[in-house]
């Protein structure tokens, strides 16, 4: 109720005249002790200690909203108003919140906010969450936060000076779910609407938009105007701005021509082929991002694009004769699926014969759906006579079969239907419709999963308690045309149940069976549950 | 109530059940308490206020769901005069021309060295008639179907009528087809492609064409029957692949080389995307592009042939690549002559 005077740099704190009489002598000793001892738990021990101490003096209870006493070691629960009665009998006007480190004074009948007090009330959170191991973070359905190792996130707390400037402001750009910001077009610079659709999924990856929005990318390169992160960075602002008219990509474009030059060329280009340069530039230049984790491999450092679209695909190769197994491991960013209808052999079971209901999709008798693909693609293959492989454990060349599995799912699946077919005799576009999901489960195509799967049949159940291979699916990118020329488009999600199609600078509202009936090139699918490593 | 150490071995389900709903229950109750002192902070300290915005503020943002507009309520297809400063040099661009521009201006387009050594050979020579001839050729060249340069050019030559390129007006569309459902009619798209007609119409189409396919665009030169950008080496073997092996050139004389147009080179030519520098494998290449049995270098989709770069005007070379040695074709008088 009182607000505390103050320079105009401080945080707005409300604090209260009867704090005086506490600040005296060891006082922020003694407080740190307290928040140390009894609020903010850093170890095992501590925990434990506080669990078993920290009960109230009288009636032994120890939730309740049990406080502490500032001036004596009492503590006793709110809720049954004990330590209000320790207040009046004893004359201690101050207490504190075990739960949260909330300051109440008796006097004023409220929590108060006093600048110093809080001041060590941080500090001491900060020290204690540094101590902490980490504990997996189940996060809410469509919605992720990445924080830093042992740092505890604060949101932002403007001054005084700020607040004031803020509340002579009163327009906003606030975010809700009807709102445009976050959604822009994209004008095409001459066919570059592959490019567009690219950018439009990039910036619509949540995990992405966060890292970037919270200014994470502190930038290394010699000149940071030829670093292509940077101009990532550029883009989420302008994607941000609140601006209707599309905004005009030449920079971007200009940038990715410089770093991946095989890419360069006015001619139509392939979305796919796009999306892989791009992820490929922009590891290259987020060198700065790792926060200090140099690993070996060059190709799989930990910034943000690594964290978020570098899987692992296990390939195992089965000798026939002695059944010895090769195991290998490579990076991914996409997986390519073969489509029926291409010169390559399919599944040999025909789509949906065996009578499952996978991943909510229902088999209508002859579609193919993208676990149909998936199936095929991690199916035990027979490399056949002409291609043995020299086995270590027979000493010898032998027929051996291949499997293909997940080992580690990125947080952003891509999957890449090949649609378009390069044979020796062929040149063309396959437009074979594929149904996919909304949501996707990739437990049956993990590598765990292998065993099961060894005679081609798909049994396992799903286990709905598990949630670390589900998926949903945020952007679609499409082809419309031939092989020679087309155009692309692109739907992307947002706020959890809109989409949107975007045709280079048209945005405009699209329904989900508007998504899910389009043919599908691209497929983007982000894991539902994030956890810490 | 009282806190007890107990152990959970010898608890039947129900019980178990009731600890692990007084759990939860603690643990709702104290996330609610802590969102009740974020909201009391932010009272008290005088910025709970930030979170709202006026009701015009909200209106600006809202979406539009209406038909021939977009989510912003703008109508479509407006955006036409948008430009930018070319960050290489520093010129002011039209947006949607952009790439055609930054291209050439990178040096790194499929003609970008034939125009160059054009220019190195047209103020050599110090002759009106070649740069005319060199701007010209930009705008002939039949692969790209931008529109006219809006820069102010003396276009003193002939237009040819057979060009393409006559009306300027319509835009390429990122390769849509220009709509044009009349084959045979000379319009501003990038040529005739030739998959939609039938033998008859190819038949006939080839009495009064060039009709050689254009390795980017896949579409037939619709040039004259003597067109200088193409041979007539070339004109044979597209016949021959479009008619069967009995056709030849209407005028047809020479040799019957089965050249031009191989469909299998193209997927020969762009090999897997190089990356520097690793010893392992970068997630670029990756395994599951290489893993399926399509023994197709599958990578290869729409992208036309890269960047190679061309000798200057050779006749017969200039639109193509090969990547296989080419017997050397007998040179055919042309326009080209003077730049080597």
């Amino acid at each position: 109720r009182i607000d505390e005077g103050g320079s105009d740099m401080s945080p707005p704190a409300a604090g209260c005249c009867h704090v005086t009489g506490f600040k005296v002598e060891n006082w922020k000793q003694n407080l740190r002790a307290i928040y140390q001892c009894f609020v903010w738990s850093g170890s095992a021990e501590t925990r434990k200690r506080k669990a078993k101490s920290c009960i109230c003096h009288m009636c032994g209870a120890h939730l309740n909203r049990l406080h502490s006493c500032l001036y004596c070691v009492f503590f006793g629960c709110f809720t049954k108003k004990h330590i209000h009665e320790h207040a009046k009998t004893k004359r201690h006007n101050l207490a504190i919140d075990l739960l949260y480190g909330g300051i109440y004074c008796f006097m004023c009948q409220d929590y108060i906010y006093d600048k110093d007090m809080e001041q060590i009330a941080k500090e001491e959170q900060r020290k204690a969450w540094k101590l902490q191991a980490f504990t997996p973070t189940v996060v809410s359905h469509y919605q992720c936060t990445m924080t830093g190792i042992g740092e505890k996130y604060s949101t932002w707390e403007p001054t005084k000076r700020e607040l004031e400037l803020l509340r002579h402001n009163p327009k906003r750009r606030k975010i809700t779910t009807n709102c445009t910001i976050g959604l822009r077009g994209l004008i095409n610079l001459g066919n570059t609407c592959f490019m567009n659709c690219i950018v439009q999924a990039l910036t619509h990856t949540p995990l992405l938009r966060d890292f970037f929005l919270s200014d994470r990318h502190k930038c290394e390169m010699q000149s940071p105007s030829s670093c292509l992160v940077c101009e990532m960075s550029t883009l989420f602002q302008e994607f941000y701005s609140g601006h209707r008219s599309p905004h005009i990509p030449y920079r971007l474009l200009h940038l990715v021509w410089t770093h991946a030059r095989h890419l360069a060329g006015y001619e139509q280009q392939d979305a796919h082929e796009f999306l892989i340069a791009a992820l490929d530039v922009l590891h290259r230049h987020c060198k700065g991002d790792d926060n200090g984790k140099k690993a070996n491999n060059p190709n799989h450092c930990n910034c943000i694009i690594d964290q978020i679209f570098t899987g692992g695909l296990q390939s195992d190769v089965t000798c026939q004769v002695c059944h010895g197994v090769s195991t290998t491991i490579d990076p991914f960013w996409d997986i390519s699926l073969d489509l029926p209808g291409s010169s390559t052999p399919f599944w040999p079971l025909s789509p949906g014969s065996d009578g499952s209901v996978v991943n909510g999709e229902s088999h209508v008798s002859g579609t193919t759906t993208l676990t149909d693909c998936l199936r095929r693609f991690t199916r035990p293959e027979h490399l056949g006579s002409s291609a043995k492989i020299k086995c270590s454990g027979c000493h010898s060349y032998q027929e051996s079969t291949k499997q293909l599995t997940m080992k580690k799912l990125p947080i952003v699946a891509c999957f890449h239907l090949k649609r378009f077919e390069h044979s020796a005799k062929l040149r063309r576009k396959i437009t074979t419709y594929v149904s996919f999901p909304l949501e996707l489960d990739m437990t049956p195509f993990m590598a765990s999963s292998k065993e099961s799967r060894m005679n081609g049949q798909y049994q396992q159940p799903t286990d709905s308690l598990n949630n670390d291979n589900k998926y949903s699916l945020f952007a679609v990118v499409n082809h419309q045309g031939t092989l020679e020329s087309g155009h692309y488009t692109s739907f992307i999600r947002q706020h959890k149940d809109q989409w949107f199609k975007c045709d280079d600078a048209i945005i405009t509202k699209a329904s989900i069976k508007d998504v899910l009936d389009s043919e599908g090139y691209l497929l983007f699918y982000h894991k539902q549950f994030l956890e810490y490593e | 109530m009282k806190m007890e150490e107990m152990s959970l071995s010898g608890l039947d389900n129900s019980k178990l059940e009731a600890i692990a709903h007084e759990i939860y229950t603690d643990l709702v109750e104290d996330a609610c308490l802590g969102l009740c002192f974020e909201v009391h902070r932010a009272v008290k300290c005088g910025y709970f206020f930030l979170d709202d915005t006026d009701p015009d503020s909200m209106k600006d943002f809202e979406i539009v769901d209406q038909p021939g507009v977009d989510i912003f309520g703008q109508v479509y297809n407006q955006w036409k005069n948008k430009e930018c400063v070319c960050p290489n040099c520093s010129r002011s661009i039209a947006a949607s021309r952009f790439a055609p521009h930054l291209e050439k201006c990178l040096g790194m387009g499929r003609n970008s060295s034939r125009i160059a050594n054009r220019r190195i050979a047209s103020s050599n020579n110090m002759n009106k008639s070649e740069s005319d001839q060199e701007d010209n050729d930009d705008i002939n060249d039949n692969d790209w179907s931008y529109g006219s340069e809006k820069k102010a050019k003396k276009r003193k030559s002939d237009k040819n009528p057979n060009s393409p390129r006559r009306s300027k007006s319509l835009k390429h569309k990122n390769g849509e087809l220009s709509g044009n459902s009349d084959p045979f009619k000379y319009s501003n798209s990038s040529g005739i492609n030739y998959e939609t007609l039938g033998p008859e119409e190819l038949r006939s189409l080839l009495t009064t064409q060039c009709g050689v396919i254009s390795e980017h665009t896949k579409k037939m030169c619709t040039r004259s029957l003597r067109c200088p950008q193409h041979t007539d080496e070339q004109r044979r073997s597209v016949r021959v692949y479009l008619l069967g092996p009995s056709a030849s050139l209407p005028e047809a004389e020479g040799s019957m080389e089965n050249e031009g147009f191989d469909v299998a080179e193209s997927q020969a030519l762009m090999s897997r995307l190089q990356w520097d520098g690793s010893s392992d494998i970068s997630p670029s290449d990756s395994a599951s592009s290489k893993a399926s049995t399509n023994n197709s270098e599958s990578r290869k989709t729409k992208k036309k042939k890269p960047h190679l770069s061309l000798v200057g005007g050779t006749p017969g070379l200039s639109s193509s690549k090969k990547k296989k040695p080419k017997p050397p074709a007998p040179p055919t008088p042309s326009i080209y002559d003077d730049i080597n």
